[in-house]
C-alpha cells in the first residue's frame, strides 16, 4: 500500500457529506437520515456540526423559504461543495482499500 | 414584522451562537410545531403542541447557551489539553460542586435558608395546588373516546339571550338528519327513579340515552353490551344498563347479572350491560342506571311535544366554528319553515368540557392568574434575600475575579445556588399542595357540580408543572441576584476598594423590585377588593321571596299508583294537609321548579286580543306550576286578585297568575286580573298578579313568570316547600313520619332549607372572593417582609453615609424623613403601576362582576391606601433604626 494520510473527516461528516452527495438536503432531513443511522444529536449541536462543515468549506448553506398548510416558514438548506465531495470520494476510496486488503493480506511482523 | 417571543429571547445569545445553531434550530422546531397543529383535532392538541414548542425551545436556548459555553472553552483550551478534554463531564462536575457548595452555605445560614424555603414553598405550593384544580377540571382529558371531538348542542333564544340545553323533538330529529357536521347526533335526558329490591326501595339517578349517543360517547362496557336499535323498536322489551357501582353496592357484584332483570320505577327491565367503573355521563350528575330512549323516525306535527339534550362528535377535521355555523344555518332554515315555533330560535355548539365546566372556568383561570402573582412577588423577596446576600459577598467575588475566575462562572454559580432554593422550595411546595389540592376541591359546594373535583390531586402533569414553576421561581430570582452585581464586583477589583456603602445600580435593582412588589400586590388587592364588592351586592339582592324558615323536600310518589292527574293531586292533597296539621309547621306548598337552581323553562303566552302575526313566534315567559301555599311559603307578595284556591283543579275552568313583568310587558297601564291568554286550544283566566322573583340565580334578572295550578299540573314527584315555626331541619323527623303514615311508598330526598339553596346559588362567588382576599392578604404579608427586608439592608449598608449626614448637621428628624421619602417614592410608583395593571386585570374579570365596574373608585382607593400604609409602615422601624446612627462610632471604624 503507499504510503498516504489518513482521512481528514470524521465519520459523523463522512455520513452528513455522503447524505449530500446524492441532492442538496434541508438540515431536519439530514438529522433525520443520521438518526436512522442510530447518531442522535440535539437540534444545536448538529447545526454546530454543519457550521463547521461550512468553515471547512466542505457544504454550503443557505436558508430557504417552505409553506407548511398555508404558513411560510424558512429552513436551512446545504448542498456538498467540490472539496467536500473531493475529500468524501478519498475517504471512501481508503475505506475501499483498507476493506480489500483486509481480505487479502497477511499481516506479519517480518 | 412580528416576532415571537423565543426570537426575542434568541436575541439574547451571543451572535456566533445565535446566527450558527439558534436560528437554524428554531426554523426546524416552528416546522415541527406547524406539521403537529395541522394533524392536531382538537382544540387540547393544538394546546399540548403550543406547551410542547414552548418547552422545546426553552431547552433549545439552554443547548445554545451551553454549546456555546464549551465552544469558548475548548478554544481557549491549548492543543494537548483539548486532546484530552471531556467537556460534558467537566460541565457536570462543576455544576455538581457548585450544588455542594451552595448546599454548605445554605446549611451556614440557616435564617436566610429558612426564609427563603418558606417563601417560595408558599409561592410553589399555592400555585401547584391550584393548578391541581386546573389540571382535573379543564385540563384531564374527559374519560370518552376522543372527548376533545364531543360537543353539546345547545338552544338559546335570541330575544331573551337565555340558553338551555333542551332542543325541541322535532328540532331534534331534523338536525340530526341534516347536519353534515357530526358522525351522529344522539339525544339523552336525565331522570330520577326508585330501585326496588330486597330491602328499602331506593331513589336513584340515571340517564336515557339513545343508541347514537351510547355508541358516539366511546366506552366500552364492563360486562354485557350497551343499546342496540332493537332495544328501541316498537315492542322492544325493556331493558337497562346499571353503573358499576350500582351493581357493585346494591346488586351484591352478582356475576349472573346479565340473566337478571329489576324493578325500576315501575318498570321491570332486564340488565344487558354493566358500565365501566367511574361511568358518569353527564359528567357531574350520578349515573345509577342508563336505559334507552327511542327517537320517533320523523319529525311529529308538534314539534315541541317532547324535548331532549342533545350531544354530537364532530367528524374527523370538523372544527367546532364549522358545525357552529352549520347549526347557524340549519337554525335559519328551520325559521323559515317552522316560523310559529322556530322564529328567534338559534341551535350553537359548545364543547363537552366547556358545558360541564359551565361557568367555572373563568373564575378558576383567574384565580390561577393571582396565584400566579403571589409566586412572582415570593421570587422578588427571595431575589431581593439573594441579593442582599450577594452585596455581602462583594469583596469575596471581587477577589475570585481578580484571580481569573470568569464572569460567565460567577453567574453559573449564582443560578446554581437559586436553583438549589427553588428545588428544595418546589419539594416543599408539592407537598403544601398534596394538601391544600384537595382542600380547594372541597370548599366547592357540591351544588355547584363541577366535574372533576372529585379527583383533584398529583400526578405527572401536576409535578411536571411544579417543577416547571420552581425553575422559572429559580431563572427570575437567580438572575435578579447575579445582574449587574458582577460588573460592580470586577471594577471594585481593579480598583483594590472596600465598599461599605450600596452602589447605585444595586439600590436602583433593589428599590425596582419593591416597586414591582407593591404593584403585583396592588393589582391583587384590587381584584380582592372588586370580588368582595361584587359578593357583598349579590348576597344583598332582593330575590324576591324569603329564603328563611323554609325547608324544601322532594318527594316522589310511589312508582305507577297514582297513573292519573286527579289521583296524583288527591294524594298530595292528602299529605299537604297532614304535613300542614303538624305544630312546626306554618304553611305547606308545593312547585314543580325550585328557585336559584338555575332553572330556564319557559312557555310562549299569546293574548287572544292580540294574535300573533303569520310566522311570528310567540314571545317565551318563565314556566312554574305552584300551589297557593307556595307563595304564602316563600313570602311572594300577592299584588292583586287571588292564589289559586281549591276550585283550581282539573275539571274547572282554566286559571293561571302572572307575575309583574309579565303585567307591565303585555298589559301596559290596565290590570291583568279577569284577562286571559291563549293556552293551547283554550284560553285560562288570569286571577292573580304577584311580585316577580331571582328565578334561575341570584345574578339573574327578574323575569316575568307565569304560574299554572299545581293540582292541574303535576308530576309524579314534586318539591314541597314548608315554612316553619322554628329551626326547619328540627321539624324534618315529623315530616318524614307523616309522609311514611300517609305514603308509606314515598321517597324523600334533597331536603334543603331555601336559605341554604340562596347560599348555595352564590357559593361559587364567594369562594372565589374568598380565595382571592387570602391570596391578596398573602402578597401584603409577602410584600411588606419584602419591603421591611429591603429597606433594613439598605440603611444598613448606608451607615457610612447616614453617619457623614448626621456628622455634617442633619437632625435625626431629617435622616428619618430623607428614608421615608425614599420609601413613600418607591411605593407610589409602585401603587401607580399596580393601578394600571389592576384596571387591565379588572376589565378581564368583569363580567364576573355583579353590580360593580372594574374602575370602582372604592376598591382601587382602597388598594392604594392599603399599600402605601403597608409600605409606609414597613419602611418606618428600619427609618427609625437610621435616625439613630452613632456618626462618630460609624466614621471612626472606617
Amino acid at each position: 500500500m503507499s504510503k498516504r494520510a489518513l482521512p481528514s473527516l470524521t465519520h459523523l461528516q463522512f455520513l452528513v457529506l455522503g447524505v449530500l452527495r446524492a441532492d442538496e438536503q434541508p438540515g431536519r432531513v439530514i438529522r433525520k437520515a443520521l438518526a436512522a443511522h442510530g447518531v442522535r444529536r440535539s437540534s444545536p449541536a448538529f447545526y454546530q456540526l454543519m457550521a463547521r462543515l461550512e468553515r471547512d468549506k466542505l457544504v454550503e448553506g443557505w436558508y430557504e423559504q417552505v409553506t407548511v398548510g398555508d404558513q411560510a416558514v424558512t429552513e436551512r438548506r446545504y448542498r456538498i461543495t467540490a472539496e467536500g465531495a473531493r475529500l468524501w470520494a478519498r475517504a471512501k476510496s481508503f475505506y475501499d482499500e483498507v476493506s480489500a486488503l483486509s481480505s487479502a493480506v497477511r499481516w506479519s511482523d517480518a | 414584522m412580528h416576532r415571537t417571543w423565543v426570537e426575542r429571547l434568541g436575541d439574547w445569545l451571543p451572535e456566533k451562537a445565535r446566527r450558527d445553531l439558534f436560528v437554524p434550530s428554531l426554523a426546524d422546531l416552528t416546522y415541527e410545531r406547524l406539521v403537529r397543529e395541522r394533524t392536531s383535532r382538537s382544540a387540547l392538541a393544538r394546546v399540548r403542541v403550543r406547551l410542547w414548542h414552548a418547552s422545546a425551545a426553552l431547552l433549545l436556548l439552554a443547548g445554545c447557551l451551553r454549546l456555546h459555553a464549551v465552544d469558548r472553552v475548548r478554544a481557549r483550551m491549548s492543543r494537548r489539553a483539548r486532546a484530552n478534554h471531556v467537556p460534558r463531564k467537566e460541565l457536570t462536575v462543576m455544576f455538581a460542586r457548585d450544588v455542594r457548595h451552595a448546599l454548605r452555605m445554605f446549611r451556614r445560614e440557616p435564617a436566610f435558608t429558612a426564609a427563603a424555603v418558606l417563601t417560595l414553598m408558599l409561592g410553589i405550593g399555592a400555585n401547584t395546588a391550584l393548578f391541581a384544580v386546573v389540571e382535573a377540571v379543564l385540563l384531564r382529558p374527559l374519560p370518552f373516546g376522543e372527548a376533545d371531538r364531543l360537543v353539546l348542542v345547545k338552544h338559546r333564544d335570541v330575544a331573551t339571550g337565555l340558553s338551555k340545553q333542551d332542543i325541541a323533538i322535532g328540532d331534534f330529529i331534523d338536525l340530526a338528519a341534516r347536519q353534515q357536521s357530526f358522525d351522529a347526533l344522539g339525544g339523552y335526558g336525565g331522570f330520577a327513579s326508585t330501585l326496588a329490591g330486597a330491602g328499602e326501595t331506593v331513589r336513584i339517578e340515571g340517564v336515557a340515552l339513545t343508541p347514537a349517543a351510547f355508541a358516539l360517547l366511546g366506552v366500552q362496557p364492563a360486562m354485557g353490551r350497551f343499546f342496540t336499535a332493537d332495544d328501541v323498536a316498537e315492542g322492544a322489551p325493556p331493558v337497562v344498563v346499571v353503573s358499576h357501582e350500582l351493581w357493585r353496592t346494591q346488586l351484591g357484584s352478582d356475576p349472573q347479572i346479565l340473566t337478571r332483570s329489576i324493578q325500576l320505577g315501575t318498570t321491570r327491565r332486564m340488565v344487558v350491560g354493566v358500565a365501566p367503573p367511574g361511568f358518569r355521563f353527564p359528567l357531574a350528575n350520578p349515573t345509577n342506571v342508563i336505559v334507552p330512549v327511542r327517537v320517533p323516525p320523523a319529525a311529529p306535527a308538534n314539534r315541541k311535544e317532547s324535548w331532549v339534550y342533545g350531544v354530537g362528535r364532530l367528524k374527523p377535521g370538523v372544527g367546532i366554528e364549522q358545525a357552529e355555523a352549520e347549526l347557524a344555518a340549519l337554525s335559519r332554515q328551520f325559521e323559515q319553515e317552522f316560523p310559529q315555533q322556530n322564529k328567534g330560535s338559534l341551535y350553537y355548539a359548545e364543547s363537552l368540557r366547556d358545558g360541564m365546566v359551565g361557568e367555572a372556568k373563568r373564575p378558576l383561570l383567574m384565580l390561577l392568574a393571582a396565584v400566579g402573582f403571589v409566586l412572582l412577588i415570593a421570587c422578588v423577596n427571595v431575589g431581593n434575600l439573594l441579593l442582599a446576600r450577594s452585596l455581602a459577598r462583594q469583596h469575596e467575588l471581587a477577589t475570585r475575579l481578580a484571580l481569573g475566575a470568569g464572569r460567565g462562572r460567577l453567574v453559573a454559580q449564582m443560578l446554581t445556588e437559586a436553583l438549589v432554593l427553588a428545588l428544595v422550595g418546589g419539594v416543599a411546595g408539592v407537598l403544601v399542595a398534596w394538601r391544600l389540592g384537595p382542600a380547594l376541591a372541597a370548599m366547592v359546594p357540591q351544588a355547584a357540580r363541577i366535574p372533576g373535583l372529585d379527583s383533584v390531586g398529583l400526578n405527572v402533569w401536576v409535578l411536571a408543572f411544579s417543577l416547571g414553576v420552581s425553575l422559572v421561581a429559580a431563572i427570575a430570582f437567580g438572575a435578579v441576584a447575579s445582574i449587574g452585581l458582577v460588573r460592580e464586583s470586577a471594577r471594585h477589583a481593579l480598583a483594590g476598594q472596600r465598599r461599605t456603602t450600596m452602589t447605585t445600580g444595586a439600590r436602583r435593582a433593589a428599590s425596582s423590585l419593591v416597586a414591582a412588589e407593591i404593584a403585583l400586590a396592588t393589582v391583587l388587592l384590587i381584584g380582592a377588593g372588586l370580588t368582595l364588592r361584587s359578593f357583598a351586592n349579590l348576597i344583598s339582592v332582593d330575590p324576591g321571596f324569603t329564603a328563611d324558615g323554609v325547608l324544601t323536600v322532594q318527594v316522589l310518589l310511589p312508582p305507577g299508583r297514582y297513573p292519573e292527574q286527579a289521583a296524583r293531586s288527591a294524594a298530595y292533597q292528602r299529605l299537604f294537609e297532614a304535613i300542614d296539621a303538624l305544630p312546626e309547621i306554618e304553611t305547606t306548598g308545593a312547585a314543580a321548579v325550585t328557585p336559584l337552581t338555575g332553572n330556564n323553562w319557559t312557555a310562549p303566552l299569546v293574548r287572544p286580543e292580540h294574535p300573533l302575526p303569520a310566522g311570528e313566534r310567540p314571545p317565551e315567559v318563565g314556566w312554574q306550576s305552584a300551589s297557593a301555599g307556595y307563595f304564602r311559603a316563600l313570602g311572594i307578595p300577592l299584588r292583586e286578585g287571588r292564589l289559586f284556591n281549591a276550585g283550581d283543579t282539573i275539571g274547572g275552568p282554566q286559571v293561571v297568575i302572572v307575575s309583574d313583568s309579565i303585567a307591565e310587558r303585555f298589559f301596559p297601564g290596565e290590570s291583568p286580573i279577569g284577562k286571559r291568554i291563549v293556552l293551547g286550544d283554550d284560553t285560562a283566566e288570569i286571577v292573580g298578579r304577584v311580585g316577580d322573583i331571582r328565578r334561575a340565580s341570584l345574578s339573574d334578572s327578574p323575569r316575568g313568570d307565569l304560574y299554572f295550578p299545581f293540582e292541574r299540573e303535576n308530576g309524579p314527584g314534586t318539591t314541597m316547600f314548608l315554612r316553619t315555626a322554628g329551626d326547619p331541619l328540627a321539624a324534618l323527623p315529623s315530616i318524614r313520619t307523616t309522609i311514611r303514615q300517609i305514603e308509606p311508598g314515598a321517597t324523600l330526598f334533597e331536603t334543603r332549607t331555601m336559605a341554604d339553596i340562596a347560599a348555595a346559588s352564590a357559593a361559587v362567588q364567594r369562594l372565589a372572593m374568598r380565595l382571592l382576599a387570602g391570596f391578596a392578604l398573602i402578597a401584603l404579608m409577602l410584600a411588606a417582609v419584602g419591603i421591611y427586608g429591603v429597606m433594613a439592608y439598605s440603611v444598613r449598608r448606608r451607615t457610612r453615609e447616614l453617619g457623614t449626614r448626621l456628622a455634617l448637621g442633619a437632625s435625626r428628624a431629617d435622616i428619618l424623613a430623607l428614608v421615608m421619602r425614599q420609601a413613600a417614592t418607591v411605593a407610589i410608583v409602585g401603587v401607580v403601576i399596580g393601578v394600571a395593571t389592576g384596571l387591565s386585570a379588572a376589565r378581564a374579570m368583569s363580567s364576573m362582576l355583579y353590580g360593580v365596574p372594574p374602575w370602582d373608585p372604592l376598591a382601587l382607593g382602597a388598594a392604594c391606601l392599603v399599600l402605601t400604609a403597608t409600605a409606609l409602615a414597613a419602611s418606618y422601624l428600619p427609618a427609625r433604626q437610621a435616625s439613630r446612627v452613632n456618626p462618630a462610632a460609624t466614621l471612626a471604624s472606617d
